[in-house]
């Protein structure tokens, strides 16, 4: 590869971007005017909403941009606008000297080839290397990447492989050629929490390994603030705000920048008192709308004036090379966002008699049926999806449920609603016994709980009109009739931050969040004691995370409403729940007040989530317990500790041989740790580690 | 793999069981008595009782049903009425001649197919792939009977390039005189043809819009490698279904295609054994399109699994 750059040009120059494709449905103006800067050796994070462009301008950058498409602007890459040069140059440039990783690793390696020859192909195509010899570089490769047993690796299909190993397997192809620059467009979203924050620490290692200008595309601040050099906030197409990783998150100069930092939950170590999400309100400037001349933010933004819509603010340098575009950089502070109103919370009583306990429940999937012999699957043992649980849910008050995926979090909730039948184990309503499915319950226990699911889009009927979703819950379960029915669907729309006007509309026809905001009306509808809401909030960027949050939040006090709230991320559950149960292989590992158990003593598998969650604070000092590998699934029951074989603080034989015991923790009487190390060691343990003492973990046994 | 295996067979034993099952109940409500289609008019009622008498034909239905399928069980499918030989003899030379006429067409139809289908999906919206796309469901839309006629009035009739008729001398193969395949083949091709590349135009396009081809092409490989390492082989696999699906639709063909052609292969001896209430052959040749059918079914589904590493049969 020859360059003709000079030392001090950047690597990757990108000036006024715009990108429009034309699709039947309309232009859609994915970029309107970008420019920024990559040197080698620099991290470059860019974040912003879906829907801003970030992706799109990372393709644009592999000059990969399919359909049909108007380009604008330039994008230099060592000296050279890839925006016209040959097929067959794009190509030299692609795969060699820069490097890409992938949102989804599952669907982004080829299914029906092995993952060594996937990555042989790119040495294969870009040096000269023999086949013998490719095959060596790519055992290099993934060992590199943290692979172990590489040759080994090569030899599997992706679908053999765990998420984290296939996101590695990928980056071992980015990093094959040694390329000058990486590009990766969101590389740790979807992945479990725990392999995030491993893939994130193999990306920070790359940094300094390898020679190359790295562009970070993400959505999550955390990890930006971990990765990043330097940051570029996208909104509608621009960047509105870039500079230095701690001057963006210490002192944003652009209201977006920071509404984006106070709608994210406190990082799950800080301690103090309890914050409100701010919410910043509205949705992210359309794509298919036309570019105007004025600011494109001002109409969500709480500082926006006259001006703002009448001229499009100019980038300025506020110094030390941030820029941003606002008129008035010079007055944004934190508090420009307003906290969203809250009645003061009446004080939550933790001895209240609980509105619905489960006791000892246990849900295997794939009970062996009777069958005929050479008919029916061949069904092996079954898969110990929930192995006995205990829980209770207070009046009025929110039981967040926490693990990784696979550990069980999803069939306890379905079993609580009754979508699917317990293998064995009691749930009480109200003292009263529940039925396994919600055939089996009575009408008024059917319409005590409610579900919201991850979903919107798929969980609401897209034929139907939002209405229809809201209304038969009222006529269902309330008895009122079309004209009554009609107007508290209405109501609760308003309530719902949502208009009257929309119950008309078709689910397609709104975005995710408000999507989800139906759902929850729909759900508030029935006037429910208890929702289980199962990864509510997960599919919804960080702004419209808040507003929902915050409008749970209000509906528990106005209502009194119970909540079982399941997630995978620590700061959401801290931010709603009084109550905390943390999941691992289908059993509870702890489990307890919130402020219980995430303050030490935890147990050793809460302590490595906490310490996994990438806090939006580029000063947070890293943790560094990681999990490797992934939730087991579980066919035979543990003869010890069901963590045993993850477990970063394991002391011996005896966590192999003997279930661990269940301990009181010491500041509540209903905190409780299942561990073999006794709750005072744990504390000391886990605060000699957050002084940051190394230390060594033994037991008097 | 074995375990797959005795269960699939065995699933094919069942499927068989029952499809002789409504063979043998069709044939006995088909109307017309055999006994007088042998005797002729003038039959006396004594000697019409002694014909029934000597096929076994007075027994009572169960009792027929359960000699019959234990009989083809062991390989003797009994005698032909009309023939008045064993229907082993008789079908053995038709079904050669029934495989080697669907085997060539098969040939024909599904690499064209696929080499149509694929350079479809990758040329999207281009004329070719319009020109493709309308004379693929002209195809599927046309019988067999009307495309049959079609080609023979101008490939025979007009051009005279081809033979009109396939009739077979007695003691040659098809073999001797490929020539008189082709027309048939072709009419048989139509439907096969397209429908396996439309299937395979619609895999293709989708394959071409995935993750993997993406991740492909910015690897920095060359379009013919993308199509042929990454397109392709993710492509092709639902086609296998489709083929063998197919082959269904192609045994029914057959029936049609060889009496438009008066080619002497198990789909004419179908329509014989019919109109002359040969009852023990029809249910034979019925009973063997059957079994072909199930046993296509299993090959799709073994090579189905051999090519695709994400489904290990058990």
């Amino acid at each position: 590869m020859t360059t003709t750059q000079t030392n001090n040009a950047p690597l990757m120059e990108v000036e006024n971007l715009s990108v429009t494709f034309f699709t039947p449905a309309g232009a859609v103006r994915a970029v309107r005017d970008v420019s920024l800067q990559v040197q080698r050796n620099e991290v470059l994070g860019i974040v912003g909403e879906s829907g801003c462009g970030k992706s799109t301008v990372g393709y644009a950058m592999m000059g990969y941009l399919p359909g049909t498409t108007r380009l604008g602007g330039s994008i230099r890459f060592e000296g050279q606008d890839i925006t016209n040069i040959s097929a067959t140059e794009l190509r030299k440039l692609r795969g060699n000297t820069i490097g890409m990783v992938y949102q989804d690793p599952t669907t982004s390696l080829n299914p029906v080839m092995r993952v060594g020859p996937q990555v042989e192909e790119v040495l294969r195509q870009h040096t000269r290397l023999s086949r013998e010899q490719a095959r060596n570089r790519t055992a290099e490769l993934f060992e590199s990447v943290g692979l172990a047993g590489p040759r080994r690796i090569g030899r599997r299909y992706p679908h053999e492989l765990s998420g984290g190993q296939q996101q590695r397997g990928l980056i071992a192809m980015a990093l094959a050629c040694d390329p000058h620059l990486l590009i990766m467009d969101e590389p740790t979203t979807g992945l479990d929490v725990t392999t995030e924050a491993t893939i994130l620490d193999l990306i920070l290692d790359l940094k300094d390994r390898v020679n190359a200008g790295i562009i970070l595309i993400t959505h999550n601040l955390g990890v930006v603030a971990r990765g990043a050099d330097r940051v570029a906030v996208m909104y509608a197409g621009h960047v509105v705000e870039q500079g230095p990783v701690r001057t963006i998150f210490k002192n944003p100069r652009h209201p977006y920048t920071a509404g984006l930092i106070s709608c994210v939950p406190q990082p799950v170590t800080h301690e103090g008192e309890d914050h409100v999400l701010r919410n910043i309100p509205g949705s992210v400037y359309s794509a298919q709308e036309e570019t105007k001349d004025a600011c494109l933010f001002a109409s969500r933004c709480p500082m926006a004036t006259a001006q703002c819509t009448a001229s499009a603010p100019p980038v300025v340098d506020a110094g030390d090379g941030h820029l941003s575009k606002c008129f008035y950089w010079e007055q944004v502070n934190s508090d420009v966002w307003s906290a969203a109103e809250t009645t003061q919370s009446q004080a939550k009583d933790p001895n209240a008699a609980p509105i619905l306990t489960v006791k000892g429940l246990h849900h295997f999937y794939g009970t062996p049926r009777r069958r005929f012999v050479f008919f029916g699957p061949i069904v092996g043992r079954p898969v110990r999806a929930v192995v006995n649980v205990d829980l209770a849910v207070k009046p009025g008050q929110t039981l967040g449920v926490v693990g990784e995926s696979g550990s069980g979090k999803t069939t306890l909730a379905r079993n609580v609603v009754g979508l699917i039948h317990r293998t064995s184990g009691d749930i009480k309503l109200q003292g009263e016994d529940l039925g396994p499915g919600v055939e089996d319950r009575a009408k008024g226990q059917r319409s005590a709980i409610r579900m919201v699911f991850q979903n919107p889009t798929s969980s609401l009927n897209p034929k139907l009109p939002v209405s229809h979703a809201l209304m038969r819950p009222l006529k269902k379960f309330q008895g009122l009739k079309g004209p009554e029915a009609r107007e508290r669907a209405a109501a609760l729309l308003q309530a719902v931050g949502l208009e009257p006007g929309h119950l008309d509309r078709l689910p397609g026809e709104l975005s995710g969040g408000q999507q989800q905001r139906v759902a929850l009306a729909a759900t508030f509808a029935g006037k429910a004691d208890l929702i289980v809401a199962d990864e509510a909030v997960s599919a919804l960027d960080v702004s419209v995370q808040a507003q929902v949050l915050n409008l749970l939040k209000q509906h528990q006090q106005e209502a009194g409403t119970s909540y079982i709230f399941i997630s995978h991320d620590l700061g959401v559950v801290r931010y709603v729940s009084d109550d905390i149960l943390v999941m691992y292989a289908g059993h509870v590992a702890e489990s307890g007040p919130r402020n219980s158990v995430l303050r030490p003593p935890s147990h050793p598998y809460t302590e490595a989530l906490l310490s996994a969650a990438p806090a939006p604070d580029p000063d947070a000092v890293p943790t560094r317990i990681r999990l490797p590998g992934t939730v087991p699934t579980l066919r035979q029951a543990f003869t010890g500790c069901f963590f045993a074989g993850r477990c970063p603080r394991k002391v011996g034989d005896i966590c192999d041989t003997t279930p661990p015991p269940a301990q009181q923790g010491p500041d509540a009487p209903s905190h409780v740790i299942y561990c073999h190390i006794p709750a005072e060691q744990l504390k000391e343990l886990q605060l000699q580690r957050s002084n940051g003492k190394q230390d060594e973990v033994s037991i008097s046994a | 793999m074995v375990r797959f295996l005795v269960r699939r067979i065995s699933l094919i034993v069942v499927t068989l069981l029952v499809v002789s099952l409504a063979i043998f109940l069709v044939t006995e409500v088909l109307p017309g008595d055999v006994a007088s289609m042998i005797l002729g008019q003038g039959a006396t009622p004594s000697n019409l009782a002694a014909v029934r008498e000597q096929l076994g034909l007075d027994r009572p239905a169960p009792a027929r049903y359960l000699s019959w399928i234990a009989n083809a069980a062991q390989g003797d499918l009994g005698d032909s009425y009309v023939q008045r030989r064993p229907i082993v003899d008789i079908v053995k030379g038709r079904l050669g001649n029934s495989l080697i006429l669907a085997g060539f067409a098969f040939l024909m139809a599904v690499p064209t197919a696929i080499l149509l289908g694929v350079w479809a999906g990758i040329k999207r919206d281009s004329l070719g792939d319009q020109v493709i796309s309308i004379g693929s469901l002209v195809a599927i839309s046309l019988p067999e009977f009307v495309t049959g006629v079609l080609l023979m009035v101008v490939f025979a009739s007009t051009l005279h390039w081809l033979p009109s008729s396939s009739v077979l001398l007695p003691g040659t193969t098809p073999l001797d005189r490929p020539q008189i395949l082709i027309l048939p083949a072709l009419t048989l091709t139509g439907v096969l043809l397209a429908y396996v590349m439309r299937m395979t135009r619609a895999n293709v396009i989708e394959v071409m819009q995935s993750h993997y081809v993406r991740t492909a092409i910015l690897k920095g490989l060359p379009m013919r490698r993308v199509i042929f390492r990454h397109v392709l082989p993710n492509a092709l696999l639902p086609t296998i279904s489709i083929v063998a699906m197919n082959v269904g639709w192609m045994l029914g063909g057959l029936i049609i295609v060889e009496n438009v052609f008066s080619y002497p292969g198990i789909g004419r001896l179908l329509l014989t054994s019919i109109q002359g209430r040969d009852v023990p052959l029809l249910q034979a040749v019925a009973l063997l399109i059957a079994a072909t059918y199930a046993v296509s079914n299993l090959l799709a589904d073994l090579s189905y699994s051999i090519l695709n590493p994400r489904i290990r049969l058990s």
